[in-house]
């Protein structure tokens, strides 16, 4: 009744090739940036305080987005799958830290864009194992780039700029007289520039796996014999997948840093985080853009409230809360994995399949 | 049905080993431009890898292929693919994640050019391209009459739709020759007039070269110009279907006699 396409004829193929051809989808969009754009920065979320909602839940979801999004192109469409990516997320976050101090001038929203291309190039590096082998032999490859450059990131002390704690710290960096970064930076900044990253990033990524590479990442894919019959280069196709999905990735280190945490050690970036986004892309959905964004949503999330709930409402211990909140997690993952094995996304698509038809069963 | 005969492809003398397995024996023959060409044997006697050869996936030890008038140099199966060879497989090979639509925009992909920059933005050429090559395959998709399933993913499709999105995929290629592996393997007889019909359209009003795999020798008779007969790796027969079905050998290795 409220979801249909009857009615809404497309003359055009360019019509067709929209990114939302339905009037519902389009609606839904707008009104879903309203709620990112105005209600939260005014309201927050309710029974919630502004500074949790924005430290602790929009940032970091959003963030987590992004490196879901790029691990997404790498595993959901081209195929190619990486445990590597707490590490190169720690690849974009030294990168931007160093590029900020060799150029301390340089606007920090392109320092982080510019880490994104260093990431993008070591992401390439490290797939070139992906040319010759698959599935779990390359899973040992990653793994071997993430123990490396854990071990980079502590042993060369070139990265940290010599200090002695061995972490990164952001400065405050100023934009347009405001200042967007560092320990001074409002909250409120912070969560508009990481939203803006997060809605353009969006916005290309559907374009490019609309389009000419996208397909030819999920050729790769799919069948990869067949992709190469007709004319699909696995060089190309396989580290273009890589540089694209590891420049999400490394961007996203970047704004973890220097837009969310403030500073960082090696921890921040070790392999039990690879794991927690494979699974965000595995519960969201493979291959759904739609699903990086709640299985980033779900995953970090629930473990978030489950603690604060857990504090505030019944005063429990946050050691204990912790603990919990991991069974929960563990729980919620098996149910929904068993329930549906291609993630929420796949969920929703059952949902608004529903709508189409709704009130009738089919 | 081409009247003046001229050789699109040719194979010479190929021998194909792998280790100690001889899969193809000092193999020549040739295809005309627009005819259909059968490749038959019993299973094992080399055909598929002479498909694989010609495509590229396979490298022969010894031997040459020449196509259009030219001997062609050791290359990649996407570069051969650039040079206008499709073909479909005897498993089916679709891209099961993607619609029908999408695989056959699939075999558009080396026709299109526009670089990443533009394929970010979608717009401007990159998305020209794309109108102007999704029309060549709406054209396609009606052409083998598969427009109800436009939209569906080709893994739950049934198996004779699937084998005629492969084959869309193909002519997507616009190729110039098309080498079909199988195209009628376990239809029921109403899938194989449909497919059977197809093939005969594609060939004469695209004027596509064909070459094909099959085992349903009652097809292949009614389809093919001429009839190239493998067995065990060797050339056994070549002809026209009369002459390759009085042909002793042929009968001894492969037709048999009625009883």
């Amino acid at each position: 009744m409220f979801y249909r396409e009857t009615g809404q004829f497309k003359s055009k193929y360019k019509e067709e090739l929209a990114a939302f051809p339905l009037a519902e989808d389009k609606v839904g969009i707008a009104i879903l940036l309203v709620i990112a754009y105005v209600f939260i920065p005014i309201f927050g979320i309710p029974g919630l305080s502004f500074e949790f909602t924005m430290g602790a839940i929009m940032i970091p979801v959003f963030i987590f987005t992004i490196t879901t999004l790029g691990l997404n192109i790498l595993l959901g469409f081209a195929g190619q799958i990486s445990l590597g990516t707490g590490a190169f997320m720690g690849v974009g976050a030294y990168s931007c830290y160093k590029i900020m101090t060799i150029f301390p001038d340089l606007n920090i929203i392109i320092c982080v864009i510019l880490s994104g291309f260093v990431t993008a190039i070591v992401g390439m590096i490290f797939g070139l194992p992906s040319l010759k082998i698959k599935g779990f032999y390359l899973i040992v490859a990653t793994l071997a780039a993430q123990f490396f450059l854990e071990w980079a990131f502590i042993r060369v002390a070139w990265l940290y700029n010599y200090n002695d704690s061995g972490g990164i710290e952001g400065t405050n960096k100023e934009m347009f007289g405001l200042i967007v970064s560092g320990p001074q930076s409002d909250a409120l900044t912070r969560y508009f520039i990481v939203l803006t990253l997060l809605v353009l990033l969006t916005w290309l990524a559907s374009n490019v796996i609309r389009g000419r590479i996208g397909r030819s990442w999920m050729m790769i894919r799919d069948m990869d014999i067949a992709a190469e019959l007709i004319g699909v280069r696995p060089l190309t196709a396989k580290l273009s997948a890589f540089a694209f999905s590891s420049f999400y990735i490394g961007i996203s280190g970047a704004l973890m840093v220097f837009f969310w945490l403030g500073a960082a050690e090696v921890e921040s970036f070790d392999v039990s985080h690879s794991f927690t986004y494979l699974f965000m892309v595995i519960i969201g959905g493979l291959g759904s853009i739609t699903g990086s964004y709640m299985g980033a949503a779900l995953v970090w999330v629930i473990p978030v409230l489950i603690k604060e709930i857990g504090k505030t409402a019944f005063g429990f211990d946050a050691f204990v809360m912790e603990n919990f909140s991991i069974i929960f997690l563990g729980v919620a993952i098996v149910v929904i994995l068993i329930v549906e094995p291609h993630g929420l996304a796949r969920l929703w698509q059952i949902t608004k399949q529903k709508l189409r038809l709704w009130p009738f069963p089919y | 049905m081409s009247e003046k005969n001229s050789v699109i492809m040719e194979v010479k003398n190929i021998n194909l080993r792998f280790g100690g397995v001889i899969a193809i024996q000092n193999v020549s023959f040739n295809i005309f431009e627009g005819e259909i060409r059968a490749i038959i044997g019993p299973n094992g006697a080399g055909k598929s890898s002479m498909l694989n050869v010609i495509n590229g996936f396979y490298h022969p030890q010894e031997g040459e292929v020449w196509f259009n008038g030219e001997k062609r140099p050791s290359m990649e199966p996407y570069q051969i693919a650039k040079t206008g060879i499709a073909r479909t497989f005897q498993n089916i090979a679709l891209f099961k994640g993607m619609t029908t639509i999408e695989n056959v925009m699939t075999g558009r992909q080396l026709k299109m050019n526009k670089n990443f920059f533009w394929q970010m933005l979608r717009y401007g050429p990159a998305i020209d391209e794309e109108v102007q090559h999704r029309r060549r395959c709406e054209e396609i998709i009606d052409f083998l009459e598969i427009n109800h399933i436009r939209k569906t993913p080709v893994g739950s499709l049934p198996y004779g739709l699937q084998k005629r999105v492969e084959l869309a995929r193909a002519l997507a290629m616009d190729p110039k020759i098309l080498l079909l592996d199988e195209p009628m393997a376990g239809m029921n007889v109403e899938e194989k007039q449909d497919m059977s019909r197809f093939i005969i359209d594609v060939n004469e009003e695209f004027g596509t070269t064909i070459a094909l795999i099959e085992h349903d020798m009652a097809v292949v008779m009614d389809l093919a110009d001429r009839v190239v007969v493998l067995d065990y790796g060797k050339l056994l027969a070549d002809g026209t279907p009369a002459e390759v079905q009085s042909n002793q050998a042929v009968i001894d290795a492969y037709l048999g006699v009625p009883h």
